[in-house]
């Protein structure tokens, strides 16, 4: 077994047992459950209102699984002197940043399909049929979310849980406000300085997308079609694949010369 | 033991470990022979854990030089034949005691009958068989550094680093351990030991060094380091004139007469108990007892500690 496998395995079944983690998933699960509740409504509605309420419950649990988990896999280890016995046995250090990397994308996955798979019976239990679209919505969450547990994970080598924290939410915020950055980057009325529009079209570059990665709406509203539906889905995993890599590669590169 | 033909397992060159402006190491030099236990005492931050940290590649030097079983620290190649029991040892809580050793073992490559019968075998020796299916959050500290020592013997080790072994250990369990270190010894195997025990530093290691503040005050095997103690003769019957006891006085640090009786203090050497023995024959008395007073590591730890800034090397 490779020993990324196996800090994987073990950073998995110690984020399982996580209080906290498990406190947002079955919050998560029981506003899932609840939207039974929304069959009041009139029932043209009913669905809309489920399945905009369910991703976005699975997303935003999700956002907050993985920063806690990614800001904490890697302090947590050196504060409680784990990576001890671990680096002095014949660990590489870059193993065992991909393993814990691993573990956490295992345990967001495990989130996610648990929390995917109530609100697709659900689906099932309402509209008497699997519905693809709401799969795909919860394939793009997981992306998202690995994009999002690769920058905490980044963050973490160099900077304090607490600090990390807030800097990757407010990442988070900034890319899923991607249109807004980009709207300012192009000031096609020429009203603010070049200093400013550069530092805007370089936010909108580096900073990832995450509104991309919604796509709910589409699967709310039918009558919006996205052009080559499956060429889009396949560009933003290849996305967040490279965008994952990069960070990881960053976070060996700083955690090599790293003193624990 | 020390250096007489083994080659060297550790070997620290100008060691300087520097937190910002904090020296945590500064300037030490020391070798660990192949099959000795050395002794690394010292009091709480002198630098014991950052010498072991650096040794171990979990730090870098600042400056100098350190090399493990002739290779730079950290080298992958000798963490195979290297192991570690931090102070205190945490390990995932939810795993059970054979799972956590099982889980270092894979690190080393150990899988199926192989990796069973060696987890089995150091859950027996650390005394942990019975308990070995509970998850590690229901143990006590000593149970948790047992699996921090089981853990360490996974790869049946050429070089141990032991930091504080028999830290919250019941009595018999810290003999246990203690017997172990000397058998870990005799099998060949060469042991790094920080403690604050000094009974069983002065009593199972070879070589041991005393650092404070930084730096290496007292280095040299456990005979050499507290040797220098004193003898006290007593001898009655002596006839001796003034000039004669200003001769004695000479060769002495106390001399005191109680009930005609001579008790005379001189240092523990060879020569000084001889010449003390020469003078009371030759003016007639008769020798009632020798007693030698021995220092014990404790003493000469405390002397260490107590001299503070003192910034030579005292190798004995």
């Amino acid at each position: 077994m490779s020993t990324i496998w196996l800090i994987a395995n073990g950073t998995f079944g110690e984020a399982m047992r996580r209080k906290i983690l498990n406190v947002f998933l079955f919050v998560a699960l029981a506003i899932i459950v609840m939207t039974f509740a929304f069959t009041s409504f009139m029932p043209r509605q009913e669905l809309v209102l489920i399945k905009s309420m369910g991703l976005g419950v699975i997303g935003l649990a999700g956002v907050f699984i993985s920063v806690i988990l990614g800001i904490n896999l890697i302090p947590n280890e050196i504060e409680r002197r784990t990576i001890y016995t671990i680096l002095s046995k014949p660990v590489q250090r870059s193993e065992f940043v991909l393993g814990k990397f691993l573990g956490g994308l295992m345990t967001v996955f495990s989130n996610i399909a648990l929390m995917g798979l109530a609100f697709l019976l659900l689906i099932v239990y309402k509209e008497h049929a699997i519905n693809l679209d709401v799969l795909k919505g919860i394939l793009m969450i997981f992306f998202q979310l690995m994009i999002v547990g690769a920058l905490a994970l980044f963050f973490s080598v160099f900077l304090s849980p607490f600090v990390n924290f807030f800097l990757t939410f407010a990442i988070y915020l900034l890319g899923s406000l991607s249109s807004i950055t980009e709207s300012l980057a192009k000031d096609p009325d020429h009203h603010k300085n070049a200093f400013v529009t550069g530092f805007f079209y370089l936010v909108h570059v580096v900073i990832p997308n995450f509104a991309n990665y919604n796509i709910q709406n589409p699967i709310i509203h039918p009558e919006i079609h996205v052009g080559k539906e499956g060429l889009y889905i396949v560009q933003l995993i290849v996305y967040a694949i490279l965008y994952t890599t990069i960070l990881l590669t960053l976070a060996v590169a700083i955690f090599e010369r790293r003193e624990v | 033991m020390a250096n007489d033909g083994n080659a060297k397992a550790i070997e620290i060159q100008n060691l300087v470990k520097k937190y910002k402006s904090v020296v945590a190491v500064n300037d030490i030099s020391l070798d660990v022979y192949e099959g000795e236990i050395f002794g690394f005492l010292g009091p709480n931050g002198a630098g014991k854990t950052t010498t072991i940290k650096t040794l171990l590649g979990l730090i870098f030097p600042s400056s100098g030089n350190v090399r493990v079983l002739g290779k730079p620290a950290g080298d992958i190649d000798i963490k195979l034949k290297v192991s570690y029991l931090p102070e205190s040892p945490y390990f995932y809580e939810h795993m059970s005691a054979r799972e956590v050793v099982g889980f270092y073992g894979s690190l080393f490559g150990l899988a199926g009958a192989a990796k069973t019968k060696r987890v089995d075998y150091l859950l027996d020796l650390v005394g942990l068989q019975k308990d070995s299916s509970k998850p590690l959050r229901a143990f006590s500290k000593g149970m948790l550094q047992r699996v921090g020592i089981a853990q360490a013997l996974i790869n049946d080790p050429k070089l141990l680093f032991f930091d504080e072994p028999t830290s919250g250990l019941d009595p018999v369990a810290h003999r246990d351990i203690r017997d172990l270190i000397v058998r870990l010894k005799n099998e060949g195997r060469t042991i790094f030991l920080s403690s604050h025990q000094l009974s069983d530093v002065e009593l199972v290691c070879d070589r041991v060094s005393i650092l404070n503040r930084g730096k290496i005050r007292r280095l040299g095997s456990v005979g050499e380091l507290i040797a220098g103690g004193n003898v006290e003769i007593i001898a009655e019957n002596v006839v001796a004139d003034d000039d004669q006891l200003g001769k004695l006085k000479a060769l002495t640090s106390n001399v005191s007469d109680v009930n005609h009786k001579l008790i005379i203090t001189t240092s523990a050497s060879n020569i000084s108990k001889n010449n003390v023995l020469d003078w009371v024959r030759a003016n007639k008395g008769d020798v009632i007892s020798v007693t030698e007073t021995r220092r014990s590591l404790e003493d000469i730890f405390y002397e260490t500690v107590r001299e503070g800034d003192s910034s030579a090397i005292v190798s004995a």
